[in-house]
């Protein structure tokens, strides 16, 4: 006993021995990394001999032998090096790329017109800014104007001409959305208080009965409304018609419309799939089903030959319009499906629980399960998008001058006869930026908000 | 509305108030209901009369007869024997045949890229990893029908003309007319070999169930894997020399301007397949990789514990559990090939979608029945397909509780 009570008892460890030098550092990181055995050091040489082919080819191919600067494709074929051969095939032609470029974005859009196109884009990124100002408040309400109504404004903005009245009164009320969403920025900004608050205030209002204010507000934006109304009855656009609709901008402009669809049709079909009502159950399953089973094209081919049947003739509606619904009715049919298997994650638990607390069917559905069914659902929503926008080539197919097809026509032209595999790297190039973002992006929600219980 | 069996405040008070019916919530039940159902109608007959009056208008008749009448049009190139004499019904059967073929094909070229590069991405080797988390990056991000048209016009539109023709094997032959290869010829009696190889298949079945109630029973190992070889090939082979080697190939030679002799694809099959092999290919690696990494790590601590080595512990533990995880995504994605097979469209390979719903549609102008038999098609394949992935997904399916 009394051992222990002595200090030489203790124990006490020897300094722990370093590791060994050929686990440390850059070499210990090569040995454990690409030298582990005699079969990955070959798979590493072979893997560094395909890189640096690749890399080799990629630069001779894009960057040393390419020619920028040419009036046809003919010219570029026979540019010669500075080693006395001429180009032909080994180098690309981003001569052609960049004389087809406009058309690539905005396909036929007159050029002095596209202004308008450049600015529907600055009003849609406006509009969704506030999403990521952190001091703004009615996020949802911003978002839900925004997918509701922008398509109507930039309808009006981009076809010009004529508007009917249908089309006025929305895209005015789309404009007044807009500017009173701004109005809430700069309020919340400068002032620190939501637009409505101000306007109660300002009115005189702000000591009577709740009541009251609804009609304030209602007034002051039928207002705004009126202004948006008079602004855009003096517009004088030249009218496009969607036949000159094409490149980049109508890609984005039918996955956008799709995308902003899918959502809200997708929810509803997937609660109709789930309803214990048998009737709107066999529908909604029978639309899904349907629908997720055909490919694309079929439903596309659907919609310019059968729809014209369908329909009466005196409407006689406009192709793009036609495809337009083609493509939401997929991605609704999709998008039903993801939302559903979000839906069946949620424990049985939460329904009961919110139902006990006296919620009913909507209550539950809207503030219980359906925010933890979209949220573990992201990375699928997003992918789903990604698909959609990548399906939306499709398009091409049937006649749509989308940039896959501006980027093919591009090498029928006479000028540019046999110029095919450089717009199709700038399409590729195109769409993989935009799909990468968008993946990153989603892995970036799916840490910052689906995690949901670590961040307050 | 259903979720909640009695509309709350509602049902003790239905005597009081003539309006109070409204809260109850099988009559709200039945009224969405009719009130859907009612829509529905409305609307198809709608679209109904419509289209009556639209198809009145430009004199033509709805019904399958025109499937009887002549096509009239030649296809390019079919599995199923074709000539211009022959009906719609059986263009609608070269359609599904030449679809069916290539989607074929495709599934099982791209499960085979896809099981490589899943694995690829999960290798402890980190320029490996890396090049092959790109490869699946870069394919997956940019559109299918881009790289088909790409394969198409800068490959397999600009290969040299039949006398330049690249020829990388003896009989393998390439050139913007197709791709040629040789056919095989069997003679009289190479339905022996085929018999034997099928008993090989059938025996080496029986051996392994009896190894395995010989190995729980007595507890001793039978070398299953090198006899079952044996059987399915070795068997063969030694009916198939033993009569004689009744099989010759038909090799593809030039005569005059192009090659005869030997089987054939045109150059836009080749374009679609190789596309559709590339591009699901990366579907297929992400569906591999997670499922091999939804299988946790202290399952393999287990099975190491128990003494098992590690071939065993791949095989016996991590597969049969990762394929748990990995056979939904991939049978779905197959499902896709099937769907995106019809993108042959647009380079003019001769599927369903091009020679049925395009030429057969705009000439004669059955726009009805032909959207629904093309439809029809691929549901039924969908669905076919879906139905044997819910019975795997039940044997499957862990057994709890």
């Amino acid at each position: 006993m009394s051992d222990t009570t002595h200090s030489d008892a203790v124990f006490r460890p020897k300094p722990s021995l370093p590791p060994p030098p050929n686990t440390v550092g850059v070499v210990g990181w090569l040995r454990k990394n690409l030298f582990g055995g005699p079969i990955d050091t070959i798979f590493t040489v072979v893997g560094i001999w395909l890189i640096g082919t690749l890399l080799v080819t990629v630069y001779q191919y894009g960057i040393a032998n390419a020619v920028w600067e040419a009036n046809s494709y003919r010219e570029c074929l026979d540019t010669v090096l500075p080693n006395g051969e001429k180009v032909g095939h080994s180098g690309a032609c981003w001569a052609g790329v960049a004389v087809w470029m406009n058309q690539y974005i905005y396909g036929r859009y007159p050029d002095p017109e596209q202004w308008r196109v450049q600015l529907c884009l600055a009003i849609l990124v406006l509009w969704l800014m506030p999403f990521w100002l952190p001091r703004v408040t009615a996020k949802i309400q911003t978002g839900l104007s925004a997918v509701l109504t922008f398509p109507f404004l930039a309808a009006h903005i981009l076809l010009g001409g004529e508007a009917g009245s249908f089309l006025m009164l929305t895209s005015s009320l789309a404009l007044a959305l807009f500017v009173t969403v701004w109005l809430n920025v700069i309020t919340s900004y400068a002032m620190n208080k939501s637009v409505g608050k101000l306007v109660v205030e300002l009115t005189g209002m702000a000591d009577k009965d709740d009541r009251l204010h609804k009609w304030v507000l209602l007034a002051g934006f039928a207002v705004v409304f009126l202004g948006a109304l008079a602004y855009e009855s003096s517009w004088d656009l030249v009218a496009v018609p969607t036949t000159d609709w094409g490149g980049l901008f109508l890609t984005l402009c039918i996955s956008g419309i799709a995308i902003a669809s899918a959502i809200p049709s997708g929810v509803i079909l997937a609660l109709g799939r789930r309803s214990k009502m048998p009737v709107i159950r066999v529908f909604c399953t029978m639309w899904i089903e349907l629908f997720r089973s055909v490919p694309l094209i079929t439903i596309l081919f659907m919609a310019v030959t059968m729809m014209p049947l369908f329909l009466p003739v005196e409407l006689n509606p406009d192709k793009l319009v036609m495809v337009i619904v083609a493509v939401c009715i997929f991605a609704s049919a999709y998008m039903a499906e993801i939302v559903r298997g979000g839906l069946q994650a949620i424990p049985k638990g939460q329904y009961e629980a919110a139902q006990a607390l006296g919620l009913n069917y909507w209550k539950v559905t809207t503030f219980i399960v359906m925010p933890q069914a979209l949220k573990l659902m992201i990375p699928n929503i997003v992918g789903n998008f990604i698909g959609l926008l990548k399906d939306t080539t499709l398009v091409s197919i049937i006649g749509l001058y989308d940039i896959l097809l501006m980027a093919k026509a591009s090498g029928q032209d006479p000028n540019w006869l046999g110029l095919h595999a450089e717009p199709m790297l700038f399409a590729a190039g195109v769409f993989f930026i935009i799909c990468f973002a968008m993946s990153k992006y989603s892995q970036h929600l799916e840490r910052t908000i689906a995690g949901g219980y670590g961040r307050r | 509305m259903a979720v909640i069996e009695k509309g709350g405040s509602s049902s003790g008070s239905s005597g009081k108030s003539a309006l109070a019916f409204i809260n109850d919530e099988r009559f709200r039940s039945v009224f969405y209901q009719l009130l859907v159902g009612a829509i529905v109608l409305v609307a198809g007959y709608y679209l109904y009369a419509n289209t009556a009056a639209n198809l009145d208008a430009r004199g033509m008749e709805v019904g399958f007869g025109f499937l009887g009448s002549t096509a009239g049009f030649s296809i390019a190139w079919s599995l199923i024997p074709y000539t211009p004499g022959d009906t719609y019904f059986h263009v609608f059967l070269v359609g599904i045949g030449n679809t069916l073929l290539v989607a074929a094909i495709a599934i099982l070229t791209s499960t085979f890229l896809g099981f490589v590069m899943g694995v690829l991405r999960l290798s402890k080797n980190w320029l490996i990893r890396n090049i092959a988390a790109w490869y699946v990056e870069i394919l997956r991000n940019t559109p299918l029908l881009l790289q088909i048209l790409f394969w198409f016009l800068t490959v397999f539109a600009l290969l040299p003309s039949p006398r330049q023709s690249l020829e990388p094997m003896t009989g393998f032959v390439l050139n913007n007319r197709g791709f040629y290869f040789p056919s095989p010829q069997p003679g009289d009696l190479f339905f022996l070999t085929a018999g034997a190889f099928v008993i090989g298949i059938v025996g080496a079945f029986i051996l392994s169930k009896w190894a395995t109630k010989r190995l729980f029973d007595t507890g001793q190992k039978t070398p299953v894997f090198p006899i079952s070889l044996g059987l399915i090939f070795g068997f063969p082979l030694v009916v198939f020399l033993v009569t004689g080697a009744p099989l010759a190939f038909d090799l593809p030679t030039l005569q005059g301007f192009n090659f005869v002799g030997g089987g054939s694809v045109p150059p836009a099959f080749c374009a679609l397949l190789l596309a559709l092999t590339i591009y699901h290919s990366c579907f297929m690696a992400e569906a591999v990789r997670a499922g091999i990494l939804s299988v946790s790590h202290g399952q393999t601590e287990a099975s190491y514990s128990l003494g098992l080595k590690p071939s065993w512990t791949l095989r016996l533990v991590i597969i049969p559990q990762a394929m748990r995880a990995v056979v939904p995504p991939m049978i779905s994605n197959w499902m896709n090939v099937v769907k995106n097979s019809s993108l042959a469209i647009a380079i003019g390979f001769p599927d369903l979608v091009a020679v049925f719903m395009q030429t057969s549609l705009n000439q004669s102008g059955h726009a009805i029945e032909i959207v629904a038999m093309v439809m029809l098609f691929y549901m039924t394949v969908s669905l076919s397909i879906s139905l044997a992935l819910n019975q795997y997904n039940k044997s499957v399916q862990l057994k709890e509780r």
